[in-house]
């Protein structure tokens, strides 16, 4: 019978088996943990079992037996009340380490699910939402660890009474029992039919559901807008869609299930029946005694309860089958960029950057940079101008390498970025952005970044600099006050400011600000960059900025358009040249007006 | 809740009838198989009568399983509609609520809600309603059983420890309720931490800080396993103590029966009898407990609900809020000072300016001194004080939110996108806007050319917030749908930051074109996106301390001038 048990499981599984394999080195330190649950089960059973007998021994022996006596009775009262307690103690001990296994395997889960997601190039990130991510992580690794916990300990303790039943039944009577084992495979063809139907509904459940969550991530985190252009209505509606097909694909799964567990337990009581008829006409023509049909009546039922509740947990099964599909699927997928095996250490070098022949698309056959090729001199100032949408930033997430180029080559110091290990160069190479990522927590550590071997001094160091420790002292609890999330009590400039009291802190050796002053005054702007420089005289910096007082006094500015190089030379030499930066510059004068073309 | 059973009670009351009946189909299940041995040992037996046994047996296992499987799938229905409904309320409940409210709860927190405590609510509903009525009724029976058929006075003795389990009930509960809020507390936690997290990917990239957001979520992590023991444990004493008390009624009834029997009070059989009845209490004990366990969780959960349901938005139409339909733009600002929710700080002091309709205001000031809340307050992002603002000259705390909403057209400083595609966007406000206006507001927004680079044009999907569009390029987007508005008046909170010189100029040069007779408001660091407008504000922490036209504050030699300077200055020198 523990053979038809694990057929029915491996009938299930095959595909979505792989998966829950593939997780299976999560609960391996665990193994001592599931063997001391499998003993406990064992020990309720037998206390389960123990009870009718002390049962019928007292009513054999001291009440009714030959010899009545009361002491008898108490003291078989006495052993009961001891083995109901050892019982109750197995089970909760049972329950208590199962769930211990069960929730250790979804922290390790969880923490090896947002490490390789962190590990993902930003690739990854345009095309995954974060809601579906955030779902992947907390309920997905929820699903998969009732695999462990409720599957595991229903397999035992269903199982177990399975192989109980079986051994009477064939103890009774070989024949009969025999063909009482006609019902394996039929509850297995009834299974098999069952298997896709149910997997189909589960994967669309799951996946409604996550198109619910994305849904809602992306409209709560942009409610405002939503209420400014009062479009609440709107995208209630769109809302009620999603959540509306999950409900359909919910009653449904919810119905295939119904039905597989009815049937199920319909082929047992269709099977009582045939027994009633069938060994009825035996007992009839006394082929068998009545004593032994009325024990297959009740073993063939007995069959069917752990029967049932295996088929339970075979929709428990499906879904965490599901869930390890999802959750694979992130863990198999490779980062897009990975270190190299042979990392070069990065030497304590200069800065000097080259970029030789690139060219880069973020979908094949859309190339945003063509064939650029570029030198960075170690401790120069390079400014990087050019019509938006032109691909600065695209040129700078290169240099970072959240992206990977097509084709030719970034160099730094003479060695292609890509033999460095991707954190080392992201030490030496530090951005700041137009729009600033802040995290719920103090100033402190928003500007430290939760690295707490960086003291505090340093930090308001750093603030000093750049010239944002003015706004923080006057916050209500100074570099102590909480920064609500996103930054929400903050206005931009500030957020602003505190990117580049993060900077300050890491001091990095090339630094590239991506128009991470847009959103300063003029005023703000020149406290800013002139701190900087204080920091470090010879870092190669790399200014990316629209309005060119910014980098106006680069060593060279790189003009871009439609991701190529256009222009290259210094303020003079390119104002002199009368190209696309002398017309810029024409325009950037704060009252030089622009006289529309007529076909705008 | 308590309405929506209300709303569902014929689809419950069907359920629940179908459940008891299918029990009490199944209790007939031993009678006809006691009616058969009767007939064997009678020697009455034909084939006949065993095909007619068999065949009602037949009918019992199928009408059990008809009507069991109908009431079950009744209730997972309901279960499965409260949910959806639950979503739908909650999602429309989070429309309603301000920016306050937002600032204070974060994304993750409120998605661990929506996902699992209405999934706890709806296990308990939905599974629970089918094991509590199974569960109900065998007891019943069993109990009816027990005192019908044999003594009243063993029944009552035995029945001791069993009359224990309200008490029980009574003392795990909260704490089952309190342990398990916790878990979901730290659920929360886990999700808003992974949301943040994700969502500043890049800085942590950036910033090579992978190890340290690591271990950071490791801590969150390990927070839960800790808490989701703690509510475990107590949950199996409590799973454990119910069947527990069963036994002990076992126990008594073994002893007290025992005694009796051998005493002669009351017959052998009766004793078997009542020790069997009582066996069969175990089970449906056992099932109780599991599903109070689960009652206790989802009312934690849904606590933690109703305290979100019960949040008021802070930005509302008052009673007497009148409709204004039409609006002409003038704006008048008397605003004595203006705090943010929550904070002791005067962010704007003594402001007072009025707009005509029709002119174009330029609004700049350092960092933080206080310019994007003015546009809050003149949107009701946040309420300013009564008597403060009014437009038309009415005040817009009295103005209906969606006729005033209606009237400006806003591009926020953080221009965020939806993750669709271009034209959903720039359309957002407007769901029958033609593809023609699509491209026209497109081209107004200066975004157009580069748009129709792209492989998809217009139907290009941007990724969440945009994503995949370049800086600039976002920003023009957002001002493309908050022009599609046509609004008599319009906020630019820095709205041309990211673009070049050249298209900022061009993109001016049309708003001027399209906005003439309607008012605008531009705030800006650049002095050229403001330099033409009708008056300009120069706020200096959170007061106006210059105004006038673009000739009259270079004159005056003071913060306006000083930035003129820096801006234009090192320009002048090489032109
Ligand atoms: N993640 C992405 N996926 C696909 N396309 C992208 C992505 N990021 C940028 N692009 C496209 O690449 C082009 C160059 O973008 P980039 O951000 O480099 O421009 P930019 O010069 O920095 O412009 P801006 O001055 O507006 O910031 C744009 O057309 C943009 O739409
Ligand atoms: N929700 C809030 N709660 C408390 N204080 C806030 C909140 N939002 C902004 N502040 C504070 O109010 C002040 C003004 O902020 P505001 O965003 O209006 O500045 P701003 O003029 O728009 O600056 P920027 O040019 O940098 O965008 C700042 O000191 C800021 O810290
Ligand atoms: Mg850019
Ligand atoms: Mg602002």
């Amino acid at each position: 019978m523990k053979r038809n048990a694990s057929n029915v499981k491996s009938g299930v599984a095959r595909e979505g088996a792989n998966s829950l394999l593939h997780l299976l080195p999560f609960a391996r330190p665990y193994a001592l943990q599931f063997v001391l649950v499998f003993g406990l089960i064992v020990i309720y059973n037998a206390t389960s079992v123990l009870q009718p007998y002390l049962v019928k021994i007292a009513i054999d022996k001291e009440i009714s037996g030959p010899h009545i006596h009361t002491r008898g009775l108490f003291l078989i009262t006495g052993i009961y009340v001891l083995v109901v307690l050892l019982g109750v103690l197995a089970n909760y001990l049972q329950i208590v380490l199962l769930q211990y296994a069960g929730q250790n395997i979804i922290q390790k889960i969880r923490l090896e699910l947002f490490t390789h997601i962190e590990r993902q190039a930003m690739k990854f990130f345009d095309g995954n939402a974060i809601g579906r991510l955030v779902t992947h992580v907390s309920s997905d690794t929820e699903t998969i660890s009732q695999f462990f916990t409720q599957f595991f300990l229903s397999m035992v303790r269903d199982g177990l009474s399975l192989v109980m039943i079986v051994v009477m039944m064939f103890a009774l009577n070989v024949r009969i029992a025999f063909y009482a084992m006609f019902l394996i495979p039929i509850i297995f063809l009834v299974s098999a039919l069952f298997r896709k139907r149910l997997r189909i509904a589960y994967q669309t459940t799951r996946t409604r559901l996550s198109n619910v969550v994305a849904f809602l991530a992306e409209n709560l985190a942009g409610v405002r807008i939503t209420q400014m252009f009062h479009q609440e209505y709107r995208q209630a509606q769109r809302f009620d869609v999603l959540n509306r097909s999950h409900q359909t694909a919910n009653i449904h799964e919810y119905y295939v299930s119904v039905q597989f567990n009815r049937v199920l337990e319909l082929l047992g009581n269709v099977a009582v029946a045939l027994v009633v008829w069938v060994g009825g006409g035996e007992v009839l023509h006394k082929v068998i005694l009545f004593g032994t049909l009325y024990a297959f009546i009740s073993y063939v039922r007995q069959f069917f309860t752990p029967i049932n509740s295996l088929t339970q947990q075979w929709n428990t099964l499906q879904s965490s089958m599901v869930a390890a599909d999802r959750v694979l699927r992130i863990l198999q997928t490779k980062p897009a960029i990975e270190d190299p095996l042979l990392p070069q250490e990065i030497k304590s070098g200069l800065g000097k950057i080259v970029f030789d022949h690139v060219t880069f698309a973020y979908k094949q056959g859309e190339n945003v940079l063509h064939d650029l090729t570029f030198t960075i001199e170690p401790g120069s100032f390079v400014g990087f101008v050019g019509a938006t949408g032109a691909g600065k930033s695209s040129v700078m997430s290169l240099l970072m390498r959240f992206y990977e180029v097509s084709e030719g080559r970034i160099l730094l110091d003479d060695v292609d970025i890509r033999h460095y290990r991707q954190q080392d160069l992201r030490r030496v190479i530090g951005i700041v952005q137009q729009d600033v990522q802040i995290f719920s927590g103090t100033v402190l550590d928003n500007i430290r970044l939760f690295q707490t071997q960086i003291t505090e001094e340093q930090v308001i160091h750093a603030a000093k600099i750049v010239g944002a420790d003015d706004f923080i002292c006057k916050l209500p609890n100074g570099y102590q006050t909480n920064i609500l999330a996103k930054g929400a009590n903050l206005s931009m400039g500030q957020r602003q400011l505190l990117a580049f009291a993060r900077i300050a802190v890491q001091n990095p050796r090339v630094l590239i600000l991506d128009e991470a002053t847009a959103s300063l005054d003029s005023q703000t702007e020149q406290w800013v960059q002139r701190g900087l420089q204080t920091l470090a005289v010879d870092r190669t910096t790399l200014v990316i900025a629209h309005r060119l007082s910014t980098v106006r006094a680069a060593d060279q500015i790189f003009v871009l358009d439609q991701g190529r190089i256009v222009e290259t030379g210094s303020h003079s030499e390119l104002f002199a040249a009368r190209g696309l930066y002398r017309q810029l510059c024409e325009k950037s004068g704060v009252e030089s007006a622009y006289v529309l073309s007529t076909n705008m | 809740m308590r309405q929506y059973l209300i709303t569902k009670k014929w689809s419950y009351t069907t359920a629940i009838f179908s459940i008891i009946l299918s029990e009490i189909v199944s209790v007939q299940f031993p009678h006809v198989l006691g009616e058969f041995t009767d007939a064997l040992s009678r020697g009455a037996l034909t084939s006949v009568l065993i095909a007619h046994y068999a065949f009602e047996l037949l009918v019992i296992g199928i009408l059990y399983v008809l009507l069991y499987g109908v009431g079950q799938m009744l209730n997972g229905r309901s279960g499965r509609i409260f949910e959806y409904q639950l979503r739908k309320r909650l999602f429309e409940h989070w429309e309603s609520l301000s920016t306050d409210y937002y600032q204070q709860r974060s994304i993750g927190d409120l998605l661990n809600h929506a996902m699992n405590d209405v999934r706890a609510v709806r296990e308990a509903l939905s599974g629970g309603a089918n094991i509590l009525t199974n569960a109900v009724f065998l007891l019943l029976a069993t109990l009816y059983m027990t005192f019908t058929t044999i003594s009243v006075q063993l029944t009552f003795i035995s029945m001791i420890p069993i009359l224990l389990v309200p008490v029980l009930v009574v003392w795990f509960g909260p704490k089952i309720r309190t342990a398990s809020r916790e878990v979901q507390e730290a659920l929360s936690a886990m999700a808003e931490f992974t949301e943040e997290s994700l969502s500043a990917v890049r800085l942590i990239k950036a910033t090579a800080s992978e190890e340290v957001e690591a271990q950071r979520f490791s801590r969150k992590v390990q927070e839960i396993v800790k808490r989701q023991m703690h509510m475990v444990k107590r949950s199996a004493i409590f799973q454990s103590s119910i069947p527990l008390l069963g036994s002990l009624s076992f126990s008594i009834a073994l002893l007290y029966g025992g005694l009796l029997t051998v005493s002669h009070k009351i017959l052998l059989g009766q004793f078997v009898a009542f020790t069997l009845y009582l066996a069969m209490i175990i089970t449906p004990l056992q099932q109780i407990g599991f599903v109070i366990n689960n009652f206790q969780r989802a009312s934690a959960s849904l606590a933690r609900l109703r305290v979100l349901l019960s949040a008021r938005p802070s930005v509302v139409d008052s009673k007497t809020a009148i409709s204004l339909p039409h609006v002409q733009g003038a704006i008048e600002v008397k605003l004595d000072f203006f705090r943010y929710p929550n904070s002791e700080h005067k962010v704007l002091e003594g402001i007072a300016f009025s707009v005509q309709p029709g002119q174009t205001i330029g609004i700049v000031g350092r960092t933080g001194a206080g310019k994007t809340t003015l546009a809050n307050l003149l949107l009701r992002v946040f309420d300013p004080p009564r008597g403060a603002i009014f437009i038309d000259g009415v005040d817009i705390r009295d103005v209906v939110l969606r006729d005033l909403r209606t009237a400006i057209a806003y591009v926020p400083q953080d221009g965020f996108l939806f993750s669709t595609t271009i034209a959903e966007n720039i359309g957002f406000a407007k769901a029958e806007a033609t593809p023609s206006e699509l491209m026209q507001a497109a081209k107004d927004a200066m975004v157009y050319e580069e748009i129709v680079r792209f492989k998809e044009g217009m139907n290009t999907q941007i990724g969440e917030r945009g994503v995949t569009l370049s800086g600039g390029q976002k920003q023009r987007v957002a001002i493309a749908r908050a022009l599609i508005k046509n609004a008599p008046i319009m906020i630019l909170d820095d709205s041309l930051s990211a673009v070049d010189m050249n298209t900022e100029k061009m993109l001016i040069t049309r708003l001027k074109q399209l906005r003439t007779k309607k008012t605008t408001l531009i705030i800006a660091h650049r002095l050229s996106a403001v330099f033409h407008a009708d008056q300009i504000l120069v706020l200096d922490e959170g007061r106006i301390v210059e105004r006038g036209t673009h000739e009259e504050l270079l004159q005056r030699f003071g913060i306006y001038r000083t930035l003129y300077d820096l801006q234009q200055g090192e320009q002048g020198v090489t032109v």
